[in-house]
């Protein structure tokens, strides 16, 4: 294996599939693959990411390069790799951590040189930690690489949660009166990226914009790492580039196993589409639907489930994921997950959606981080895709469950 | 003509003492995530800070009346120098130093988020230190100190903010309906054990 990290000339880049190359997790595989880490002044690898268009992968779709710029600009900053995938649907970055934990660690070493960093964290789940802690053990870097274990929680891999918690604290978001770019770990500037971003970062330091910009469309270049759930014969993960048809995406983790009724598309914050499989997988093709790629999520809703009662669940989810630190959230999210609940009963009352639509613009943006929107998107999506459904439930008839028969 | 500015002084000075008695109460009773007197949070904390930005502003109505009255014989010095005024030295010394302390409270409150929360609340202790000498001056350089009147608004200010501190200090304060107040966080964020980080040291090669 030694006489393979040796020979790193003659390796071509990859294409299709960037990330995710072999089930060989070893820096002697990392190396034969990809190379040596390239030695690249920082102020270039700045104007590489910027070129690359590279976006956060953790849902947001953040441009990467204005958060690093931001937090180059203050003194002493610091660096955190975000694993800690808190969305149930999504577990592409526990699947990089295990299969490329290498790639990530060269994204962190890059982007802390890129900012002028010397001290890095990885916040990753307990069962990714035992990666990172043996890809750590064989490899020699020029920074501090501290690793924490995350809370499994929905909230814990949101920015401001990550910094409280890599500085000794609760897993909880704080308020945006201070920008975690300015005031995040030891109250120094922060620079918190998604372990998939850290990434693809790594490779376009090694192999320049142009390069990134071969996959996905103008807008929205690169590939992302998708997990695709629900009806499908071989649910997983897989990388694609970003404006996929969805039905190339839903065939790659081996098609639908049964009629499809919806696809909820970005996870759990996200929005129900229709099945159909032309629609592409962006920012840009998903807009109409009111959704976003968000971290690359997909879930395959069969025709014979209720839409209703899956929306209800997974609001029911989300109430309980609170942090309970703002009462419109606290408050609010179990009211509106349990009328939503109501709603998809048999034979209720008529103006239960019209509460679920009072207590959503009651939530909105009252909370220290998007977990209230988010829910309610979740729940204005449900209301919108599945509401000819609200009529036959109300009229004490659900069609999925009836077989879409009379 | 120069009746009306010592008028307007006496006036402004005991409706700042019952306004900075108001501030000093909510202030007392306010703690971050609970409601205060009846109060949502949100209100107490927007009446404690409107009763003194009126506070600060009847003070100054106070002292520039009482610079434009010939029989005070206040000089600028005395509005920022304490103990040194001619009239009353001591009495209206403690006025100057309440004026001083105030100002200090306000112009850090107003500079909180420059400042940072932890100086902020170290100079808001202040507070305790300016209302007994602001009231110290109002007994004993007021026109008005020997009126019932005057002594009743005093007596009662005094009470009034005993009594808040009894209660802050007391067992009771952190209790609502019996209970006492936590830091509510859910559980699963909350309970979750979490093990120590583990540091990696950079090594050159």
């Amino acid at each position: 294996m030694t006489a393979l990290s040796d020979t790193t000339v003659a390796i071509a880049p990859p294409t299709h599939q960037r990330l995710l190359i072999g089930d060989d997790a070893s820096i002697a595989a990392h190396t034969w693959r990809y190379g040596p880490l390239p030695q690249v002044p920082g102020d270039l690898i700045q104007r590489m990411v910027k070129d690359a268009g590279l976006t956060g992968r953790g849902g947001a779709g953040f441009p990467t390069y204005r958060k690093v710029e931001a937090v180059a600009a203050g003194r002493d900053p610091v660096v955190v790799a975000n694993g800690a995938e808190g969305e149930p649907a999504s577990s592409k970055d526990r699947v990089l951590l295990r299969y490329g934990p290498h790639l990530v660690l060269d994204g962190l070493v890059l982007a802390a040189r890129a900012v002028g960093a010397a001290e890095t964290h990885v916040y990753v789940p307990v069962e990714a930690a035992a990666d990172v802690h043996a890809a750590l053990a064989d490899r020699r870097d020029p920074i501090t690489i501290t690793v924490h274990v995350a809370t499994d929680a929905f909230i814990a891999g949101e920015e401001s949660a990550v910094v409280s918690a890599v500085n000794g604290g609760l897993p909880a978001p704080r308020d945006k009166i201070v920008r975690v770019v300015d005031q995040g770990v030891g109250g120094r500037p922060t620079l918190v990226q998604n372990v998939e971003t850290l990434a693809h970062l790594a490779l376009i330091v090694r192999y320049g914009p142009d390069w990134f910009r071969t996959q996905g469309t103008t807008a929205e270049p690169g590939t992302f790492l998708a997990t695709v759930s629900g009806v499908v014969a071989d649910p997983g993960v897989c990388e694609m580039p970003y404006g996929v048809r969805i039905g190339d995406l839903i065939d790659a983790t081996g098609g639908a196993t049964e009629p499809v009724q919806a696809l909820l598309v970005g996870g759990y914050h996200g929005g129900w589409i229709p099945p159909d499989p032309d629609i592409a997988f962006s920012r840009a093709g998903l807009e109409r639907y009111g959704a976003t790629p968000g971290a690359g999520i997909v879930f395959v809703l069969a025709a014979d489930e209720c839409g209703l009662a899956t929306t209800a669940h997974l609001l029911g989810y989300l109430a309980g994921q609170t942090a309970g630190q703002c009462g419109p959230c606290f408050n609010g999210l179990p009211r509106m997950a349990d009328t939503f609940a109501s709603l998809a009963e048999l034979g209720t009352p008529p103006s239960l959606a019209g509460e679920v639509e009072r207590l959503a613009r009651l939530v909105t943006g009252r909370g220290a981080c998007k977990h209230p929107d988010g829910t309610v998107r979740l729940a204005r999506s449900g209301l919108g895709m599945f509401g000819s459904e609200i009529a036959a439930h109300r009229a004490g008839w659900c069609t999925a469950r009836s077989g879409g028969r009379r | 003509m120069t009746d009306a500015a010592w008028y307007a002084a006496r006036g402004a000075g005991v409706v700042s003492l019952a306004l900075l008695t108001i501030v000093m109460v909510l202030g007392i009773g306010s703690r971050s995530g609970r409601p205060v007197f009846g109060l949502p949070r949100f209100g107490a904390s927007l009446v404690h800070r409107n009763a003194s930005l009126i506070a600060v502003v009847l003070i100054a109505i106070h002292v520039l009346s009482l610079l434009a009255d010939p029989y005070a014989q206040l000089r600028l010095v005395d509005v920022i120098v304490p103990f040194d005024a001619a009239y009353r030295t001591a009495w209206v010394g403690f006025g100057t130093a309440a004026l001083d302390l105030i100002v200090a409270l306000v112009v850090t409150s107003l500079l909180r988020r420059r400042i940072g929360q932890r100086a902020w609340r170290a100079i808001h202790w202040l507070a305790y230190a300016a209302w007994p000498v602001a009231w110290l001056h109002g007994i004993g350089a007021g026109t008005d100190r020997s009126s019932g009147w005057y002594l009743a608004v005093a007596v009662i200010s005094v009470i009034v903010v005993v009594a808040a501190v009894v209660w802050r200090c007391s067992d009771t304060f952190g209790t609502v309906g019996g209970r006492r107040m936590e830091r509510r966080v859910n559980d699963a964020i909350a309970a979750a054990q979490r093990p120590p980080p583990t540091t990696y040291p950079g090594r050159t090669r």
